[in-house]
């Protein structure tokens, strides 16, 4: 009982360079460095001297060859930041924003989880749909927002899952910008104890 | 929108702002408040002239918090076709006229971090009404405004007045222009810009932006269309078996009307698309003079927009 075909569930699609910007800011997060370098490699094939206006920020993790890491670091732009958090680099990515101009593209690649907090803080700063680039790859583990009770549990794998406050709440394709998360909604309302099969669907 | 929804109004003021603009203040005839609106939003002013009804778009100036009256600015256009001189030789205090309800296809962006204002002479008008808008809204914003010298520099005492600090003029006959470059390669991420005034104005602007690397989410412009006079041609309305003759001064959209056949309109100036109608048939070219259609739709010469296009034919057949 998964409930889809809502139309709020983001939209992504493999990362271009969009040549019209002027200024290129890169965030990723574990295996979105791979779509992040290939990204950064067409943006400097068709604009060399684009690498002056290029940032990336990104998280290094279990998930992402050592290799990956290694050419991120070595990239010809502008600036590289390396976090082994993702909440250091939604702080650096805030800070960022808060000082780039209007030109700017961002192009984000990550665990779906990571491009929702990215997004949610992009649209603090009014960038809308033809600024940002976005990539899901990975782990489409969920963030879950408990409607009950308003907190929200990372990495959701299953159709069902249990909430910090104890219920069990099935995970819907209603996705909530501004919460950066999908809602949850308490299964067994109804008949208590009673719950439809635990699946895992979010892989 | 059509003819029915008309509010009548009464002229309760009128001022001789600069050489060219006049500017008119308008109280509902039948007491009582107007419609609320918001910034960018405007009527259209329905003029009952001797032989011919004028249906002229206007951008309301007056505070979207204030619905007593509603106030319209109006320059005389050199090469009128009527409405502009009706208002400005015609129109005394205590006339009635007819407004359509306000529509607004210039609003400003709700969550933009700050807005860039950019006007050319009348087309200060939209922003007077988005100014008193963004005085309470808590998010920066800065006026650039041109115009020929300050005699011509409508509203230049009431703007610095009001926008101390915000608003910046520029007098063509001083030699000031815009720093375009300068003003849209430096504006903060989640900045609006929005460009009122002659059609060379717009399009720097907009290609300037975009040049800069704005996406088009961020560029707002507008731009009505006066309808331009033309050769006289016949429409041929075939849904209504009708024969309309359309003078060189007259746009295809008010003979239309004047022939009793009802078209759609928002705008009347070529921008909002409401008034599109189908060719059936031309055995010449069509002229179009709208913001609206693309290249390619143009080409195609399957739609028109009455309200500004026209034909350069001896007979065109509508789909009406
Ligand atoms: S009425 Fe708006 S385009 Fe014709």
């Amino acid at each position: 009982m998964l409930i889809t075909g809502i139309k709020s569930k983001p939209v992504y699609a493999p990362l271009q360079p969009d040549l019209r910007g002027r200024y290129h800011l890169m965030v990723g997060h574990g295996v979105g460095g791979e779509p992040l370098l290939r990204v950064l490699g067409d943006l400097q094939t068709a604009a060399p001297s684009s690498g002056a206006h290029t940032q990336i920020l990104y998280v290094t993790d279990a998930a992402a060859a050592d290799s990956i890491t290694g050419q991120i670091r070595a990239a010809k732009v502008a600036n590289v930041r390396l976090f082994e958090r993702g909440d250091e680099l939604l702080a650096a990515f805030q800070a960022v924003l808060a000082g780039s101009l209007m030109g700017t593209r961002l192009y984000v690649a990550g665990p779906e989880s990571f491009m929702g907090l990215v997004m949610r803080i992009a649209l603090q700063f009014n960038l809308n749909k033809d600024e940002i680039r976005a990539e899901e790859c990975g782990t489409l583990a969920r963030r879950v927002y408990c409607i009950h009770c308003c907190s929200a549990t990372e990495n959701v794998r299953t159709n069902i899952t249990q909430c910090g406050c104890g219920r069990w709440l099935v995970v819907r394709d209603h996705y909530s910008r501004r919460l950066a998360a999908y809602m949850g909604v308490m299964v067994d309302a109804e008949a208590p104890g009673e719950l439809p099969p635990v699946k895992e669907v979010f892989l | 929108m059509n003819h029915a929804d008309t509010i009548v109004v009464r002229v309760v003021a009128i001022e001789q702002v600069t050489p060219q603009i006049k500017h008119f203040t308008l109280a509902p005839a039948a007491g009582g408040n107007f419609p609320a609106f918001s910034g960018g939003s405007h009527i259209i002013v329905v003029m009952r002239g001797v032989n011919r009804i004028h249906r002229n778009p206007y951008s309301l100036m007056s505070s979207p918090g204030q619905l007593e009256t509603y106030e319209v600015s109006v320059r005389r256009m050199e090469q009128s076709r009527g409405g502009s001189h009706f208002m400005h030789d015609q129109v005394q205090v205590g006339n009635e006229l007819e407004i359509a309800h306000p529509v607004n296809l210039f609003p400003l962006d709700k969550i933009a971090r700050k807005h860039l204002l950019i006007a050319g002479g009348i087309g200060i008008t939209p922003f007077m009404a988005q100014l008193a808008d963004l005085r309470t809204a808590g998010v920066p914003y800065e006026l650039h405004y041109a115009t020929r010298s300050p005699e011509h520099c409508a509203f230049g005492g009431l703007l610095s007045e009001r926008e101390p600090g915000r608003v910046q003029k520029y007098y063509d006959c001083t030699g000031e222009l815009i720093d375009f470059e300068g003003l849209l390669s430096n504006q903060p991420l989640g900045t609006h810009v929005y460009v009122c005034g002659p059609a060379p104005m717009i399009e720097k602007v907009v290609a300037t932006a975009r040049e800069r690397g704005w996406p088009d989410s961020h560029i707002h412009w507008e731009q009505f269309s006066a309808p331009p006079v033309g050769d006289a041609f016949d429409v041929y309305l075939a849904r209504s078996s009708l024969k309309v003759h359309v003078v060189p001064d007259q746009s295809l959209l008010e003979s239309i009307e004047a022939a009793g056949v009802e078209v759609p309109y928002l705008c009347r100036g070529g921008v909002c698309g409401f008034c599109r109608t189908k060719v059936v048939e031309v055995d010449g070219t069509l002229v179009h003079n709208d913001h609206f259609l693309s290249d390619e739709e143009k080409a195609s010469g399957k739609t028109i927009m009455p309200c500004v296009s026209r034909a350069r034919c001896s007979k065109l057949v509508l789909d009406l």
